[in-house]
């Protein structure tokens, strides 16, 4: 998983104002009011003035620089308030400590820890036999991965399991000398479909590429064939790959090395698209070192 | 400047077959929709002549990829290699058209079989790879292929009438027009 760690700071107009008129909670109210914050929720609107020189208590947030009118509206004309300044502040809610310690610096914050987000960075996420399922299974794709390349075919595999069952659904390596769509992450998505009685291409000459039968309980087809499935790829899934998980709403996906047009991390985040009605987790990283050396020539 | 015309000059339909193509698609789009199934047509033309067309395939094949997008392609191989052509200098020289935006995977596939024109009717909030999520047809994408150029809103209302209409059927896996706020 990879977090957001850059914070896009906005600069922001700010005025002084004078101590003890008000109490901050009234003056925080009254500038809700006035000046609303949507989408900065994380935000205070207040802090101290840090400066021991100056006249003035408190900074507050009035908006957006971008917002501001100029000249400034009349309601900034109070005469106790001091001359607005820019200051640079977080534009998004920090998600780890020392995400939430580099924000406080520009600006007081607050701060809800994502457990899974700082989990993942100790990488404490997974436990040790967790880890060996992940490296069996992309054991098992870097395998096919070799299979292909033995048949001149770019040496990129994949393979889709059930993580309930242990069971392994597909297996595939990527067959696009033969056809430009037949990517890796494509054909184990239609080997998947063919282990559900469907499917619409035959892999008769690729021995590799290979799928189990699964029970479906009442023998209807689930409307979504990847649903609580996890794929594991030796390359990041390209566009064309990623949107297919999407359509298939596949459960999660591990990938070993990042690709140049990679749509999980190097040129899109697909599987975090806000706009798609599927969004899932993406781990990479695994086996890369195997993964890697699946590019270089023999 | 006097060199533009022969530099610029780019593979591109002319209204005329804009109109005629996307008449063709209509027509398939509405059987579609009688027959109740996702109300998108699709054609690839070359020469003028069809040599792919598509409907959606997903529920059939369980194959979530089955868009009529990539159905028509399928068949364009298959006409090439029946004709002996191929496939790479026919995609070149032939023009997708659609009634739907196509979505950010069929957007890919286009790319990767190197297609320099795509038609289409109405957008794709939901899925729509060619501006309405992400903008997959001029991306830079140096490994997914070539980007291609849009001529979009051929009949656009009616396009998004029909997939309203379809809706109301209740289809988890078609498109959502552009009328349809979540
Ligand atoms: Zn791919
Ligand atoms: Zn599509």
């Amino acid at each position: 998983m990879e977090p957001e760690r850059k914070r896009h700071r906005t600069r922001r107009r700010l005025r002084r104002s004078d101590p003890g008129q008000k109490t901050d909670f009234k003056l925080v109210l009254e500038l809700n009011a006035m000046h609303p914050f949507t989408n900065l929720t994380h935000l205070k609107r207040v802090r101290a003035c840090r400066s021991k020189d100056s006249p003035h208590a408190l900074e507050i947030l009035i908006c957006l620089v971008k917002d501001a009118t100029s000249p400034l509206n009349n309601d900034f004309s109070n005469a106790a308030l001091g001359e607005p300044f820019v200051v640079k502040i977080p534009s998004r809610p920090p998600l780890t400590r020392p995400q939430f310690e580099l924000a406080s610096k520009h600006w007081p914050t607050s701060f809800h820890e994502d457990k899974l987000v700082s989990t993942a960075l100790r990488g404490e996420l997974f436990n040790a036999k967790q880890k060996a399922k992940m490296q069996e299974y992309m054991m098992l794709a870097v395998d096919a991965a070799k299979e292909g390349k033995k048949l001149g075919l770019k040496a990129i595999g994949a393979v889709i399991v059930d993580p309930n069952s242990d069971k392994i659904i597909a297996k595939s390596h990527d067959c696009s000398q033969n056809h430009p769509l037949q990517h890796a992450v494509m054909v184990c998505i239609d080997l998947v479909a063919q282990s559900q009685g469907g499917g619409c291409y035959s892999y008769e000459k690729y021995t590799s590429c290979q799928f189990n039968f699964v029970d479906l309980n009442n023998g209807a087809s689930q409307p979504y064939i990847c649903t609580g499935y996890d794929l594991y790829v030796t390359k990041e899934p390209c566009v064309l790959c990623a949107m297919a998980l999407v359509h298939s709403r596949i459960g999660r996906v591990f990938y070993g090395t990042d690709s140049e047009d990679g749509a999980m991390g190097t040129k899109f985040k697909i599987h975090a698209q806000k706009d798609l009605n599927h969004r899932f987790e993406v781990f990479k990283g695994v086996l890369v070192g195997l993964c890697k050396e699946l590019d270089k020539e023999e | 400047m006097g060199t533009e015309g022969v530099c610029g000059e780019m593979f591109y339909p002319n209204h005329e077959e804009i109109q005629k193509w996307m008449d063709k698609a209509f027509e398939m789009a509405k059987d579609a929709l009688e027959n109740g199934e996702v109300p998108v047509g699709c054609l690839l033309v070359y020469n003028n002549e069809v040599i792919g067309k598509g409907r959606n395939e997903v529920n059939e094949t369980k194959n979530a990829t089955r868009h009529a997008e990539m159905v028509a392609l399928d068949e364009l191989r298959d006409w090439c290699e029946l004709k002996g052509l191929e496939v790479k200098t026919v995609c070149e020289k032939t023009v997708l058209y659609v009634t739907v935006e196509p979505c950010i995977m069929c957007a890919a596939a286009l790319r990767l079989f190197n297609l320099p024109v795509v038609v289409y009717g109405c957008r794709n909030d939901r899925f729509g790879g060619c501006g309405s999520v992400l903008d997959i047809s001029s991306a830079n994408l140096p490994q997914t292929g070539t980007k291609f150029k849009c001529v979009a809103g051929h009949r656009a209302e009616e396009a998004v009438e029909m997939l309203k209409t379809f809706y109301k059927q209740e289809n988890p896996n078609a498109p959502n027009p552009k009328t349809r706020k979540q």
